[in-house]
Parts: structure tokens; C-alpha cells; sequence
């Protein structure tokens, strides 16, 4: 990571050589989709810990949209962090809300001004992968299946434009077609953020299993 | 010790970050999770106060003219003291343990154990700010709306059962009640019912975002321990409020000679 010029790194994360489990390095340049692979449930739950909520270990170092993380300020750090999104592989919904509240949810608490006309926007993101969009939006996460909240998750990410996108492996239940299309949402944002960065962090296995 | 500490802290942290990003009920979805708590706790809680309220005005004064053999003065200054002042928000504030202390711990816990609390902190929006302030002081506008409820229907009731049963004109006793009822009387049960179920929002809250461990098991645990300990915090707030209008400190402002 040392040899590449930070701004071009739009994921970087380098452990200590003294962190045994966490001996993986991430190093993923700006624009473009890409997969991680093997990373372990330790490594994942570190790096998120790091880029999500600021919790870096603090023998580690951590690159986020080419600046380091390290060395910036609360402030600084947060307008990094309002560019980053995060899709679990359960879509990270909220249960008592619906799909629309679910999707909606972040815009109207960060830029409620923002709302108007965000209907027709949700639409044109869910109506590619969605048979019925309007049935979709009106059910409870309980209702719905797991590439159904993997959607939701998706759209809701999707409003935010974020500069990179951080994706945990698709879950193992979708049905063939569902992974396909799944598959394509890191095409979906990309599209509609071409500057943007989509990673996939596919599972790895711990060093203990 | 160290646990009740720890508890007694946490709770207070949590009333104390209530109090000071209020200002968040602004935010859409945070209103709505606000007029949701209201209508959960107060509003469709309203066919159960009719029936607890009437029963209770009706069990009041039928003790009253039973066994102490009162007449209609002292029938309604039992109800204004026992009903009005006290009762009646303890009535609310156990109706509103039992319902939306348990649901909101319920629900805070299984949000916890479930990741649903790491979700919202990935979209950065403050799990306090988003699910608990609008319980909190939705639980304890909704209880202080019950209370006046409780009031409403069991002073009601009671008078409308004395007069039917010591003949008495109904009419009389309501002009003998509001010649005596002050309008603090009102403002200090609604102040208390106000203090009661933010007690009761910050304590479910608490226990519902601590559950003890993350597996299922935790959210009963975590339910029983709010109910119990909002049970205990609103018996001890009603002790304070006892000893301040009976007690040294303010009596005169409200006394029994009323």
C-alpha cells in the first residue's frame, strides 16, 4: 500500500504483521467493482469496526475514499463516513418498518429536504429487479424474502449516491436467478454513480474453524 | 451493588441524552416513531383505562360509604385526595409498564440481538436519537394523557355511582368536587404522570438496549428487569412527590383542609 498514492485507494486496510488472524491486506483501488475474497468473520467484523464506526485497531491502518483514516479530524472523518455505505447481506433492514419506510429511512433522517420526488426515484431502482414494486414497498421485512431485503437494502443505498459501496457476500439462500440478479447490482450503482466504488467482501473461514 | 450502580448510571445517561437531543422529534422519521409511541401507549390503550378507571372510582367510593359510613363531603374528598392525586396516575403508570414497558424492552432487545441497532448505526443515525427519545417522551405524554383519563372516567363514575347509591344529587357533588379541586391539583398529577412515564420510557429503554447476553433468552430477562425496576422507580417517585406536598416542603400548598 506504501507504493501506491493513497488517493487512489478507495478501500485500503493493513494490519500489523504481529495480528496473526488478521493477516490479510485489503487493497482495493478507486472506481469499479470489485471482490474481496476469503475474507475472514475477524477481518470483516475489524474492518467495518474501522471504516463504519471508527474503531480502528490501533496497530492497523486504514485507507477510506485515499485519505487515511488515522489522520484525520471528527469532522473530517464523518464527511468520509457520509460517503460510505454498507449492504449486509440481510439488507440491514429495521423490522417495524416497511420496504418504503425502511428505504427511505436514511434520506429522510439525513436530508428530509431531499424527499420530494423520491418516490418515482425508488420505483426506477426496484422495478429492474422487482416484479411488483409497489407491492414490495408496502410489506414488512417478515414478508419478505431474503433477495427481496437484499433489494431494499440495495435501493436504500442507492439514494445516497455513496463514493463506496461495501458488500458483504450474497447470502447463500437465493435461488440461481436471485444470485444473478443480486450479481448486478454492483452494475446498478455503478450506472448510477460512475465514480463510485462497489466492493464485495466474499467469506472467508476464520484461522480457528 | 456494582450492577445496580452500573444500571442506576446507564439509566440516567440515557434521561440525560433524552433531555438534551429533544430537538431530533424534528426529524421526520423520528416524529413518526413519536406519534407511533403515542397511539401505542395512549391511544389504543383507551378501552382498557375506561373499564380500570370506572372499576376503581366505583370500588373507592362503595368502600368509602360501606365501611367508613361516610356521607357525599367526605365521599368526594376521598376521591379528590385518593383518585385524583394519587391513584389515578398509578393507575396509568401500571397500565403503561405493563403495555409499553414491556413492548418497548421487548422490542429494544430483539432489535439489539438481531443487529438491527448496528443497522441503523451503518446508515449513522444514533439508535438513542431515532428509538429512544421518541419512546420516552411519547410514553410519558401518553401517560399523562391516560392519567387525565383515569381521572376523568373514575371521578365520573364514582360520583355518578355515589349519587346513586346515597342519594345524593349527582350535581351536588360535582359543585361540592370542583369548589374543592384546585387547578394545581391537576397540574401536580399530570406532572408526576409526566415524570412516571419518562421514567418508565427510560428505563425499558435502557434494559431493552442492555439486554443480559445476545441470544434469545435475553429478552425476557430484559423485560422482566424493566418492569420490575420501572415498577420500583415510579413507587419511589411517588414517595418523593408524597413527602413534597404532604411533607414539610411545600405543605400549605396543598393541604388536607382543602
Amino acid at each position: 500500500m506504501n507504493a501506491v498514492p493513497t488517493a487512489a485507494i478507495a478501500l485500503g486496510y493493513e494490519p500489523a504483521d504481529d495480528a496473526p488472524r488478521l493477516e490479510a491486506r485489503i487493497w482495493v483501488p478507486a472506481g469499479g467493482s470489485h471482490v474481496v475474497p476469503a475474507v475472514s468473520a475477524a477481518l470483516k467484523a475489524a474492518l467495518l469496526a474501522a471504516v463504519l464506526d471508527f474503531r480502528p485497531r490501533r496497530d492497523a491502518r486504514v485507507v477510506v475514499l485515499g485519505a487515511e483514516l488515522e489522520a484525520l479530524d471528527a469532522r473530517a472523518r464523518a464527511a468520509v463516513r457520509a460517503q460510505v455505505a454498507f449492504l449486509p447481506a440481510n439488507g440491514g433492514l429495521i423490522s417495524h418498518l416497511n420496504a418504503w419506510e425502511n428505504i427511505a429511512l436514511p434520506l429522510a433522517y439525513h436530508a428530509p429536504r431531499q424527499m420530494q420526488g423520491v418516490a418515482p426515484r425508488v420505483y426506477a431502482l426496484l422495478e429492474p429487479f422487482a416484479g411488483d414494486a409497489r407491492a414490495l414497498l408496502a410489506r414488512l421485512p417478515e414478508e419478505m424474502t431474503p433477495f427481496e431485503k437484499l433489494l431494499a437494502g440495495h435501493a436504500r443505498l442507492m439514494l445516497g449516491a455513496p463514493r463506496l459501496v461495501l458488500a458483504e457476500d450474497l447470502p447463500r439462500s437465493l435461488a440461481p436467478a436471485e444470485r444473478r440478479q443480486a450479481q448486478a447490482f454492483a452494475a446498478a450503482y455503478l450506472a448510477h454513480c460512475p465514480q463510485g466504488t462497489f466492493v464485495r467482501l466474499e467469506d472467508g473461514h476464520d484461522a480457528a474453524d | 451493588m456494582i450492577g445496580v450502580y452500573r444500571e442506576l448510571e446507564g439509566s440516567m445517561r440515557l434521561a440525560a441524552h433524552v433531555l438534551r437531543r429533544c430537538w431530533v422529534l424534528k426529524l421526520p422519521p423520528v416524529a413518526e416513531e413519536f406519534a407511533r409511541q403515542i397511539y401505542f401507549t395512549g391511544a389504543s390503550a383507551t378501552a382498557g383505562i375506561v373499564v380500570r378507571g370506572a372499576l376503581v372510582g366505583t370500588l373507592i367510593i362503595a368502600y368509602v360509604i360501606e365501611v367508613l359510613d361516610a356521607d357525599a363531603a367526605l365521599a368526594v374528598r376521598i376521591l379528590l385526595w385518593v383518585v385524583l392525586r394519587e391513584i389515578g396516575p398509578l393507575i396509568a403508570a401500571v397500565l403503561v409498564i405493563q403495555r409499553s414497558g414491556t413492548a418497548v424492552s421487548t422490542e429494544l432487545a430483539l432489535m439489539k440481538i438481531s443487529g438491527e441497532l448496528a443497522s441503523l448505526r451503518h446508515l449513522r443515525i444514533d439508535p438513542q436519537d431515532y428509538l429512544v427519545v421518541p419512546r420516552v417522551l411519547g410514553i410519558a405524554l401518553a401517560n399523562a394523557a391516560l392519567t387525565v383519563y383515569v381521572q376523568f372516567i373514575a371521578v365520573g363514575g364514582g360520583m355518578l355511582l355515589s349519587a346513586l347509591v346515597i342519594h345524593v344529587s349527582f350535581f351536588e357533588m360535582a359543585g361540592s368536587f370542583f369548589e374543592l379541586a384546585s387547578p394545581l391539583d391537576l397540574v401536580y398529577a399530570v406532572g408526576k404522570s409526566l415524570l412516571f412515564g419518562a421514567a418508565i420510557g427510560v428505563i425499558a429503554c435502557y434494559y431493552g438496549l442492555n439486554p443480559p447476553g445476545n441470544s434469545i433468552n435475553a429478552v425476557p430477562k430484559a423485560a422482566i428487569s424493566a418492569v420490575t425496576q420501572s415498577t420500583l422507580a415510579v413507587m419511589l417517585l411517588n414517595v418523593v412527590f408524597a413527602y413534597l406536598v404532604y411533607g414539610s416542603a411545600l405543605f400549605g400548598l396543598f393541604t388536607a383542609s382543602q
